[in-house]
């Protein structure tokens, strides 16, 4: 298995005092290239497992591997060693200072360690560098070869998210992690960035765990889907059973998993 | 009248280690740095006790550049291991870092009028030893300059530029952020301690006050730099910084030749910032923000 989660438990005091335990012996296995789509309402845990996974929260209890490497006591930048990642926000997935190409050379350079010999010699990023990414991205089928000097911030938000997207996919990642990556795109913005998902989730041959609100892309992409509620796996169906589901059934389901009993409360 | 100017421009390539220590943390990191008021007067004190026991002027440099670095990683710790918030952390570093420096001096100045610095080896400009400091200083920031350029350049100072920019970024590729952000306030302080070194040298004593309003000195020539010549990379923006630095200064001889009391110089550097900040022309973290906070 790539990813193996075992016994996965986190929980977080709640405002009016007491105690909200989300994942209580949470499991989930993904073998290695499985693009896996999770789905649930707000709340459900979808993005807090991702958090979980990629080490921006830190597990009360349990096991997170990662191609038998256990990863719950690293910290998030080691965990990122080889995770690639996209956040929902657009702002949050680049250096809006920096240019493309050093967004791109940053990212590539991740597995490295900041004192690494490395790290300390040559200047980034070089020639090389800058005709590599310029080849990338048109090989992606990204208009921005051409301004790899542009600083990040001044893209558009569908431009800024396939830059974190490319970002994400480089320094051979074991693991993808794409929380609502489409979720503030424009829809024209939204078929371009999955359209680069599912062709860098294929190039890479790597597991991903993709969240989304979109149960039209929930039918779409990817190999498995995950339906969650409170922190529990309550529907796990591969391509294949997917298609049992209409997006209006598929709503329907989702729907009546909306709607919740109160939330286990200890405390 | 030229001898003046001579004099503010050396002044400002003195300085000019503090404007870029200032520009590394705040610009660079984005860390609102008081640490520097503290190193400035470490690095003066520190390398005055040296050349007062006739230790050797690049060595008395070093150890001055060490102890700011010192400086700077207490800060660094204290703000990433415990916590602190970065203003409160500067604060309480500066705050002991008094008490260091008086100890170390053992006095509260130190005069450095028989200093032989071999400054004669260098050729006369016909600005007398004015002329000879201009020299000296030029190379010294020079070779800063460059340096930072450099170090900025390879995937140690991306990687510091990254974690200014966004820091869950950073933290996103494998970057730790605890460790950057020490580094970078450790390595501005150096270069602040480094100038309050050259302070010292050059106007021959150094001070256990000669700190305070460091912070607004080097925001001030962070601020002139930037708006005269509107950097749009990294060595644009050193080099911004240091002319910044000496435009500073000879703003504030300007201020003195048109009749300006030296005890209202503070108050105008003050004045002259918040005018700055009023027109948006700076964002300081945790001091202004966009759309003037609340």
């Amino acid at each position: 298995m790539s990813l193996e989660i075992q016994d996965l438990a986190w929980g977080h005091p709640q405002p009016g005092g007491g105690w909200r335990q989300l994942f209580n012996g949470f499991n989930l296995s993904c073998p290695t290239g499985q693009f896996v789509v999770v789905i649930g309402s707000n709340g459900s845990g979808k993005s807090t497992l991702l958090n979980l996974v990629a080490g921006t929260l830190r597990a009360g209890a349990g096991s997170v591997r990662l191609e038998g490497r256990e990863l719950v006591r690293l910290p998030e930048h080691r965990r990122a060693r080889s995770i690639g990642r996209v956040m929902q926000n657009p702002l949050d997935g680049t250096a809006p200072g920096l240019t493309i190409a050093e967004n791109l050379r940053l990212a590539e350079g991740r597995r490295r360690s900041l004192f690494s010999p490395q790290a300390l010699l040559g200047l980034h990023p070089s020639r090389a560098d800058r005709r590599r990414y310029a080849e990338l991205l048109e090989t992606l089928g990204l208009p921005l070869a051409d301004r790899l000097d542009t600083p990040v911030g001044q893209l558009s938000g569908g431009q800024r998210q396939t830059i974190s997207l490319v970002m994400a996919s480089l320094g051979e990642p074991r693991l993808l992690l794409l929380d609502e990556h489409t979720a503030a795109l424009d829809p024209r913005a939204e078929a371009t960035v999955m359209e680069l998902t599912d062709r860098l989730v294929a190039r890479l041959g790597t597991t991903a765990l993709m969240v989304t609100h979109s149960l039209e892309q929930a039918l779409r992409h990817g190999d498995r889907l995950l339906m969650l509620q409170e922190g529990r796996l309550i529907g796990d169906w591969s391509a294949a059973e997917r298609h049992q589901f209409s997006p209006a059934s598929l709503r329907e389901l989702y729907g009546n998993a909306t709607v919740q009993t109160d939330p286990p409360s200890i405390g | 009248m030229l001898a003046i100017w001579i004099g503010a421009i050396d002044q400002g390539l003195a300085y000019a280690g503090l404007a870029l220590g200032v520009y590394l943390t705040l610009r660079v990191l984005n860390f609102a740095d008081i640490t520097v008021d503290g190193s400035f007067a470490l690095g003066g004190g520190s390398a005055a006790l040296l050349l007062s026991e006739n230790v050797a002027p690049p060595l008395a440099l070093l150890v001055a550049v060490a102890l700011g670095a010192l400086a700077g990683t207490a800060t660094g710790l204290i703000h990433t291991r415990l916590g602190v918030n970065d203003l409160f952390a500067g604060i309480l570093t500066t705050t002991g870092l008094y008490s260091i420096t008086l100890r170390l001096m053992g006095r509260s100045n130190i005069p450095l009028t028989d200093l032989q610095l071999a400054l004669d080896r260098l050729p006369d400009l016909g600005w007398g030893s004015d002329g000879r400091w201009l020299l000296a200083l030029l190379l010294v920031v020079a070779g800063l300059v460059g340096l930072l350029a450099l170090g900025l350049a390879t995937d140690l100072g991306l990687a510091l530029r990254a974690i200014g920019n966004n820091a869950v970024m950073a933290r996103s590729n494998g970057i730790s952020t605890r460790r950057g952000l020490t580094l970078g306030i450790a390595a501005g302080n150096g270069l602040v301690a480094l100038a309050g070194a050259l302070v010292a040298m050059y106007q021959g004593f150094a001070d256990v006050t000669m700190g305070i309003g460091s912070l607004i000195l080097g925001l001030g020539a962070v601020i002139v730099g930037e708006s005269v010549l509107r950097p749009r990379t990294v060595p644009q923006a050193l080099v911004a910084v240091v002319l910044g630095s000496v435009l500073f200064r000879a703003m504030i001889a300007l201020a003195l030749q048109l009749g300006m009391e030296p005890v209202d110089l503070k108050l105008a550097t003050a004045l002259l910032l918040l005018l700055a900040l009023g027109l948006g022309r700076l964002r300081i973290p945790g001091v202004s923000e966009p759309g003037g906070g609340r």
